[in-house]
């Protein structure tokens, strides 16, 4: 069996076991799972406006599952998406309710350009503090979202207030076109799918993913090489950053119209938790991106038609993500695939792992 | 004139009961990471095992009426909560971080999902029904003005803190375990050729990590406050964790980090009353963690460095 | 009684697809000094680590005392008498000599540790064999000698009857190896029983009462020291005779290529800094640097290749100032680098030979069209390259984490030798590798000399340094304490320079 379909497999294993234990929980409280489930695929794929709130919810999630796996492979642990998100947001929201003075078409561009310009330079912050001071890039960017959210909804509520009673700003002057109305899915999914789709081919076909991957998997290795690390690892948070950004400015002018505080709320943690689940793996994120808003999309339905509450949701993705973090790999020739694949994968660990020792190194 | 008032009201005795208040919490959970970190594992799951904790301890205490016992299953899920993080990492290779993420998700999920159906309530919970950690009255001080302030009736926990410190400090630099565990967590292979069971001391670790974490929540839940809020840890575990850098997971020194912490959010809360935007206000702790974490590494490379340098002289033989 | 103290019967052990053990017996008399030879990767040292319980036996028996160890692991080895002094010394930095000699074994005092305790039983020993150790300083700070007299205080304080020491002279100068003989045969009159694992047969033939000999994986047979010579036992090692002994060319030295100024670097240890050192490599011959293990050589090479800062001084290559440039322009201005560690630096362990090959040349363009990869053109030099260098196995797409010890290092002088650079710094090139590698990287230097490079080349193998260089440089705690020719050099020479002495001292005959 290939490695990929063995790493397909155990995605598949781990998702059933997580479903599994989901349904564990409902049980508990009196309800019956499969009617739950089936509820929340009604509730995802049963009617238009379900299709749409699923893909609603899976154009962010693509792009913040793909910024956060970008990092992985340069090494970075990037909690901070959301953050890069909320920023990215703020600043389209800006650029598109005060830069009127530009053409439609360069509006948008300049709206998406400014969102992956400041959500750039705020990733730029850790990634610089891991890089020349050593200072946990994962903590740094936890406490940083918080700022973040602070500092747009202070611009939310204060400057740029619409004035009225929710924190939003006033319209933007350009709009993403909505598809499958009346939801809130709009054209940016193809935008995202076709960035997304860049961003792999720059990853696995040219230097630029080249040097990434080197960076992420032996960083030493790189600096002895002339790669230098450093940058390389600060270019690789500063993609991830501006895809943050990018998954902002389409939320602010495909799904809203304009700012509203709080709308990146566990946009930022999805996408880490969807890249997680596969490990980064580049190709099938993205996947795993869909799968969540599915869950998120159709757990609404389900808390209405079942009275299963859809927190039930976020407690399984949770469990999923633990039980697929752990290495148990599917025994088909005993011990010895176990060790190898614990000797593979423990060097494709980011950016944590110690060189790996060798028998051959033993005398 | 206004001014000197006003900084006279920010600045007073009460704010040094408050910024020790506010960095209870903190020092629990910053403890938490600490006992790990000697093993060389990034607690980056404290937030996750101290919020387990302050549920389980509301739970326990509204339904029995017994903060004690309340406290005593927090620990317990807490130990729970960190043993699912061990096995993971330790059994089954888990990359800490990304379990620990995974922990902290599952926390927030799990509690928000059993105030659903446990309590039938959204957002926060809290009732008459729930009995606090006490609180300590020393009834010797209530004539002396300044002492009194200062010293008078602090929470149970928030005295036990003290002496927690002290303990973790002898049991990592003056007992045999201890001396296992920063051998672990120095270098493995060393303490396994030396005959200590390397998976045995770091799983000890995470159990006693949990039973902190634990006792971190159960604190911000029953004696902080009394009453449940989703998400109420709200980035306090991994305040625990930077000021933990900040000490280099030496207790005393790592609670000094989480005093400063505490000052910047007692301050931050007085400021707010002058008309300081309250997101500002709000933000304050977080931007001093990062500023206190990126200067302290900073430092902490600095004297590596000079430490290294071959143009000063060490005390070579 | 039983005629052994330990049996080994029939042992297998692989790591993954790597067969480390395939046939392994061993056994060991009470009182006797019984030597484990091989060629590296012969699988001595993971036979005895078998024995040590560091990793389990796939199949076999092992007996210790007569009782069959159906588990085990360190602290059941200990229990049983078994204690194991490794190559690599199993101490901990940051904690103190006398914190690592207990480690394990604590004394208590209630709740404490009785430092008193221990201090007086680790004096005991220290008095009774004579060693030199300071028992409160940290690990960091004192000397590999000493550090390892600190490993073997260990095993005997944790009342161990047989000790097994793993290369314990690879790290030693010759005049401290006679010292840790001196050690050894104490030990022995004792009536404590030693596995001495080594490749200098020179050594085992002093020492030992027995000698077994394993050749990749294999046991080879054991036979008394009376009973055999040098020769029998390399037959028996390699399986065939072999001169490494390449034929030194005296090509014309050129220009002056490498200037080292004055230079100090900063280091984790403190015999490690470098404290004003200078040196030159000229065109067309081959400098060793030649020097215990930990004096700076790793610190050296760093800072000539830009790893490492250069706190003061100046490194000039090719006429031109590299000091303190970026790794990527110190190799445009001529240099390449075949670092100490492969596994650390030298290769990239989760990606392809072909991705490592083609490593410095990523910015170059000569395969890359743009930004894109040029698959082709990358093919096509791999190709030549597992060719030329002889990598096997020829498939280029695999990761280099399936190689073995002596192809991956082909991969690394593959990839730094092929662009004839003209400084080659080869480190440690040999370490850890198979004989056959051994005898075509050796040549390979000697064809980059001939073809005009200066090599500076660093090992720990006196024989490769003298039987390779021209000039020999010699360094103790960060100086230079003696460069001569290589038709002048000797062990005995070399090696008292090494420990920080200086030739006239030998002329003297002061050999400390």
């Amino acid at each position: 069996m290939s490695q990929s379909m063995k790493n397909l497999l155990k995605v598949v294993i781990t998702m059933v076991l997580s479903l599994v234990i989901g349904a564990i929980f409902i049980l508990s409280i009196g309800e019956n799972p499969i009617a739950a489930y089936g509820a929340l695929l009604k509730g995802a794929f049963g009617t238009k406006l379900g299709i749409g709130t699923t893909i609603a919810g899976f154009t962010p999630l693509l792009l913040t599952s793909i910024a956060f796996a970008v990092a992985a492979q340069a090494g970075a642990f990037n909690v901070g998406v959301e953050g890069e998100v909320i920023l990215g947001g703020i600043t389209a929201a800006y650029i598109g309710i005060h830069w009127g003075f530009l053409p439609a078409p360069l509006l948008y561009l300049a709206c998406f350009a400014g969102a992956m310009v400041v959500a750039a330079a705020w990733a730029f912050i850790p990634a610089a503090l891991k890089a020349y001071y050593n200072v946990s890039e994962v903590c740094v960017t936890i406490l940083m979202n918080t700022v973040a959210l602070y500092i747009g909804s202070y611009l939310v509520s204060g400057p740029m207030s619409a004035g009225v009673a929710t924190p939003q700003t006033d319209p933007v002057l350009v709009t993403i076109p909505k598809i499958l109305k009346p939801s809130s899915a709009n054209a940016g999914v193809f935008l995202a799918i076709i960035i997304v789709l860049i961003v792999i081919f720059m990853l696995y076909k040219t230097k630029w993913g080249y040097k990434i991957r080197t960076v992420g998997t032996n960083p030493e290795h790189a600096d002895y090489v002339g790669i230098d690390a450093k940058k390389t690892f600060i270019n690789a948070m500063l993609l991830s950053g501006m895809l943050g950004g990018i998954a902002g400015c389409i939320e602010v002018l495909g799904v809203h119209g304009y700012y509203l505080d709080g709308f990146a709320k566990d946009l930022g943690t999805n996408g880490m938790l969807a890249a997680l689940i596969v490990k980064s793996n580049m190709a099938t994120t993205p996947l795993m991106a869909f799968f969540l808003a599915v869950l998120k999309s159709g757990a609404m339905a389900m808390q209405q038609t079942t009275g299963v509450p859809k927190a039930i949701v976020d407690t399984i993705s949770a469990i999923f993500i633990i039980i697929a973090t752990m290495e148990f790999v599917i025994q088909i020739k005993g011990r010895r695939q176990k060790e190898q694949a614990a000797a593979v994968s423990s060097g494709e660990a980011p950016g944590t792992a110690p060189p790996v020792e060798s028998e051959e190194k033993e005398e | 004139m206004g001014l000197m008032e006003n900084l006279g009201k920010v600045f007073n005795v009460s704010l040094i009961y408050a910024t020790f208040r506010a960095s209870t919490p903190i020092i629990y959970a910053a403890l938490c990471a600490a006992i790990t970190q000697q093993a060389n594992i990034l607690n980056i799951g404290t937030e996750g095992i101290m919020l387990v904790g302050a549920f389980t301890a509301i739970s326990v205490s509204y339904a029995t009426g017994s903060w004690f016992l309340g406290v005593i299953v927090a620990m317990l899920a807490g130990a729970a909560i960190a043993m699912i993080m061990a096995v993971g990492h330790i059994k089954y290779n888990s990359e800490i971080c990304a379990i620990g993420m995974g922990i902290n998700l599952f926390a927030i999920a799990i509690t928000k999902f059993l105030l659903n159906t446990l309590f039938h309530t959204n957002g926060n919970f809290s009732d008459p029904k729930i009995v606090p950690i006490p609180r300590v009255e020393l009834s010797f001080l209530e004539n002396i003005p300044v002492l009194n302030q200062l010293f008078n009736n602090w929470c149970f926990t928030e005295w036990f803190v003290i002496l927690f410190i002290i303990i973790l400090q002898f049991l990592f630099y003056k007992t045999v375990w201890g001396l296992r565990l920063r051998a672990v967590g120095q270098f493995p292979m060393a303490a396994e050729t030396a005959g200590i069971r390397v998976n045995a001391v770091k799983y000890q670790a995470m159990l006693i990590s949990g039973l902190i974490g634990g006792l971190a929540g159960a604190h911000l839940s029953l004696g902080y406050s009394a009453q449940f809020v989703e998400n109420m840890t709200n980035s306090r575990g991994f305040m625990g964790v930077a000021a933990m850098y900040f000490g280099g997971a030496n207790p005393v020194l790592t609670a000094v980090g989480c005093l400063l912490f505490g000052f910047a959010d007692s301050v931050g809360a007085r400021l707010q009353a002058y008309g300081f935007p309250a997101q500002f206000v709000l933000m304050m702790p977080y931007l001093v963690t990062v500023l206190v974490l990126a200067i302290s590494m900073a430092i902490k490379l600095g004297a590596e460095r000079k430490r290294e340098s071959s143009l000063v002289t060490g005390d070579s033989h | 009684m039983r005629e052994y103290v330990v049996e080994m019967n029939h042992i297998v052990k692989s790591f993954g697809e790597v067969r480390a053990v395939k046939h392994g017996e061993f056994t060991l008399r009470k009182g006797e000094i019984h030597s484990l030879i091989g060629e590296n990767g012969a699988g001595k040292s993971t036979m005895m680590k078998l024995l040590y319980g560091m990793y389990p036996i796939d199949s076999g028996e092992i007996i210790i005392n007569g009782e069959t160890m159906k588990k085990l692991e360190p602290k059941i080895a200990i229990d049983h008498g078994v204690g194991m002094v490794h190559q690599e010394f199993m101490l901990v930095n940051d904690l103190t000599v006398l914190e690592n000699v207990i480690l394990g074994f604590e004394p208590k005092k209630g709740l404490t540790i009785d430092f008193a305790k221990a201090r007086k039983e680790v004096e005991h020993y220290i008095e009774q064999y004579n060693m030199d150790i300071q028992l409160d300083k940290k690990v960091s700070q004192i000397s590999v000698g000493e550090a390892q007299r600190v490993e073997i205080i260990k095993t005997l304080m944790r009342g161990v009857e047989i000790i097994i020491l793993d290369e314990p002279t690879a790290v030693l100068t010759p005049q401290e190896t006679k010292k840790l003989f001196e050690i050894l045969f104490n030990l022995k009159a004792e009536g404590k029983s030693l596995v001495f694992i080594s490749h200098k047969l020179n050594e085992v033939m002093e020492i030992s009462d027995r000698i077994s000999v394993m050749r990749q994986g294999e046991y080879m047979g054991t036979v008394d020291k009376d009973k055999t010579t040098p020769l029998d036992l390399t037959k028996r090692m390699i399986g065939r005779e072999v001169f490494l002994n390449i034929d030194k060319t005296y090509s014309k030295v050129g220009q002056t290529i490498l200037e080292v100024k004055d230079v100090w670097v900063p280091a984790l240890k403190e015999s490690s800094k470098i404290r004003g050192m200078s040196l030159h490599v000229n065109e067309g011959e081959i400098v060793g640097i030649a020097g215990i293990d930990g004096n700076g050589q790793s610190e050296l090479i760093e800072a000539i290749t830009g790893l490492r800062k250069v706190e003061k001084g100046s490194v000039i290559l090719n006429g031109k100032d590299i000091t303190n440039l970026k790794p990527r322009k110190i190799r445009d201005a001529g240099m390449a680098h075949i670092p100490e560690d492969r596994n650390r630096r030298g290769l990239n362990r989760s990606m392809s030979i072909e991705d490592n090959l083609i490593a410095v040349e990523i910015d170059s363009g000569a395969y890359t069209k743009g930004a894109l990869m040029n698959i082709p053109a990358q093919d096509q030099y791999s190709e030549e390259m597992v060719k030329q260098f002889d990598i096997r196995p020829t498939d280029y797409k695999l990761p280099t984490s399936s190689l073995s010890g002596g192809n991956a290092q082909k991969v690394v002088v593959a990839r730094e030798v092929s662009m004839k650079k003209k400084l080659l710094i080869a480190s440690q090139p040999t370490r850890g590798v198979d004989i056959g590698a051994i005898e075509s990287i050796r040549n390979t230097l000697e064809v980059a000399k001939k073809d005009g490079a200066g090599v500076l080349l660093v090992s720990a193998e006196l024989e490769e340094i003298i039987s390779l260089s021209d000039r020999i440089i010699v360094i103790h705690e960060g100086k230079i304490t003696g460069e001569m020719p290589a038709s002048e050099a000797n062990e005995n020479n070399l090696g008292l320079l090494m420990m920080g002495g200086t030739v006239e001292e030998e002329k003297g005959g002061e050999a400390s």
